[in-house]
């Protein structure tokens, strides 16, 4: 490679982190300064403390995460393992719905799931938890490929059959040879929907639920430093989640 | 003969039967709400079949909405599908440092999932009238920013839009691009083909399906994009995903018809965006095996 090109490149990389660490280090400041006071959590602290809503909306994104998580593994986990050991033709259908979520924008879906509930079972919506089953879908794309290519790379039969052939029943099979297996899996496709349901704005927000997002939203027209700072934790917790999915993913296992 | 026929239904019943919790949460919660929203959109609210809806979309406010999120949706997915190239390049061919490329890499991935109230916010701090470069600018110059550029205008959505396209270009191409074998450029140039000639004849036909691929789904990646432009712009952008948004929230909620066509245009434009991309990477997956 010739000299030209060299610094070329150097170049480029240069300008990307400079592109994409400018922002990071903006809200930073800005969140944590005040004019004349140097470094402070004043800011912070007036939001997150006294009659602030902060924990109510934060414990309300978190109880989201968790269960959309839970769920989301528990039905994905079991239908791919289903499918891949008794059911392989279902796979293509199965899979072309898993990124049918693609298609269709979050705001598009809330629009009709707006009018579909409305018209069978109107209370619905205004439950908290009825964001879960959503959060599913639009989290499915990526939770999906996630396991699919963990359940791929595993070669399952060859392990049932060993199992079955060491006199292993079923449920044992699941739980002492499958899981195990799957668990990095399972873990990065959780992080990933963990770090999704975290930013999600535009459904909690037009069917009226106070998530965290929906209180940054609202902290940033009353008080622009706070949200800064709001701002910068929320991108290096994501930033966080998403480089322990990578750490899950390619760390060599043993096998089990 | 009966027997053994009930025997083979009921081998490829249980087969589906294990499956249908999926094919049943993946019905109520995606397949039958959107289509609830299709039949909204061409029917009275006597249940009448009708076009008037979808044919209000030429109206002015909103066919300038419509043209508004495409423009937005193009000029981010050319510039950011050209920058993030030219990163996805300097990703895949820089081996030293070895620190910078990585460190890079990873800011990309992080970035090209980034967006939301978060970036909002952290480019108001750093563009807004008293972001961090605003001031900086205004000390160093006396010029102020504030007054020629402004976050909410389609200008500055495009700064704040290009901070997730570029990136998600990049991450989409370094496949591709790693893939490009050396010995493709050894074997053209041992058959007497300059740089230039490898590019144009071997690397680019190669490429173009991934490329095209890739910026079509950048497109769809801008045209959806809500929360960024609520937070920026509240109510004042007239982009198609905040009028749906207006129509769902309430504001507007009078006329569910409307609504849900606003709704059904959007999914259509993104449906023609994701086939065609669907149809070409179709195409490159034969060659990057």
């Amino acid at each position: 490679m010739n000299r030209t090109s060299t610094i070329l490149r150097i170049a480029v990389l240069l300008g990307a982190v400079s592109f994409f660490a400018l922002p990071f280090l903006a809200s930073a400041y800005f969140g944590f300064t005040l004019p004349g006071r140097g470094f402070t959590f004043e800011p912070l602290m007036r939001l997150a403390t006294g009659r602030s809503a902060f924990w109510d909306q934060l414990g309300r994104t978190l109880l989201l995460a968790l269960c959309t998580a839970v769920v989301g593994s528990a039905l994905l986990t079991s239908t791919l393992l289903w499918l891949h050991l008794r059911a392989r033709k279902l796979l293509p259908i199965a899979e072309g719905l898993s990124v049918l979520p693609f298609v269709v924008p979050p705001v598009a879906l809330v629009m009709g799931a707006n009018l579909f509930f409305r018209s069978i079972y109107p209370g619905f919506l205004t439950h908290l938890l009825s964001l879960v089953p959503f959060y599913v879908i639009i989290t499915m794309p990526l939770m999906y490929r996630a396991l699919d290519s963990g359940m791929l790379a595993l070669d399952l039969r060859t392990l049932v059959d060993a199992g079955k052939s060491l006199g292993a029943r079923r449920l044992r099979i699941l739980i002492q040879i499958l899981l195990p297996n799957l668990a990095p899996a399972m873990i990065a496709s959780s992080l990933i929907c963990v770090a999704m349901v975290l930013g999600e704005f535009v459904m909690a927000s037009l069917l009226l639920h106070n998530t965290f997002p929906v209180f940054l939203a609202q902290a940033g027209q009353d008080n622009p430093r706070a949200a800064a700072a709001l701002a910068f934790l929320t991108m290096v917790g994501t930033w966080l989640l998403l480089a322990a999915v990578a750490r899950t993913l390619h760390t060599p296992r043993r096998p089990q | 003969m009966t027997e053994t026929r009930h025997a083979r239904r009921r081998s490829e019943l249980l087969p589906a039967l294990g499956a249908a919790p999926y094919f049943v949460f993946v019905g109520v919660f995606l397949l039958l709400p959107i289509a609830v929203n299709l039949l909204t959109s061409v029917r009275t609210p006597d249940g009448v079949f009708t076009l008037e809806p979808l044919l209000r979309l030429g109206e002015e406010q909103y066919r300038s909405a419509f043209w508004n999120s495409t423009q937005l949706s193009v000029v981010t997915t050319v510039i950011g599908g050209a920058l993030g190239l030219l990163l996805a390049w300097a990703l895949a061919t820089t081996q030293r440092p070895a620190w910078l490329r990585d460190g890079v890499l990873s800011f990309t991935t992080v970035a090209s999932q980034s967006g939301g109230i978060p970036l909002a916010f952290a480019f108001v701090a750093l563009l807004g009238t008293q972001g961090l470069l605003t001031t900086a600018i205004a000390e160093l110059t006396g010029w102020n920013l504030a007054e020629t550029f402004r976050l909410s205008s389609f200008t500055g959505l495009t700064v704040v839009y290009l901070y997730f396209q570029i990136p998600l270009m990049a991450v989409l191409m370094l496949p591709a691009l790693s893939g490009l074998r050396t010995e493709w450029q050894e074997a053209a140039a041992s058959l007497g083909a300059g740089r230039a000639r490898y590019l144009k004849d071997i690397a680019l036909p190669i490429l173009t399906p991934a490329t095209a691929g890739a910026l079509l789904l950048l497109f769809a990646n801008a045209f959806s994009a809500y929360a960024t432009a609520y937070a920026l712009a509240g109510g004042g952008a007239n982009l198609v995903p905040i009028l749906v948004g207006f129509f769902v929230s309430g504001n507007v909620m009078m006329d569910y018809s409307f609504g849900a066509a606003l709704s059904t245009g959007m999914i259509a434009v993104i449906t023609v965006a994701m086939v065609l991309r669907w149809l070409l990477t179709r195409r490159t997956t034969r060659w990057m095996q």
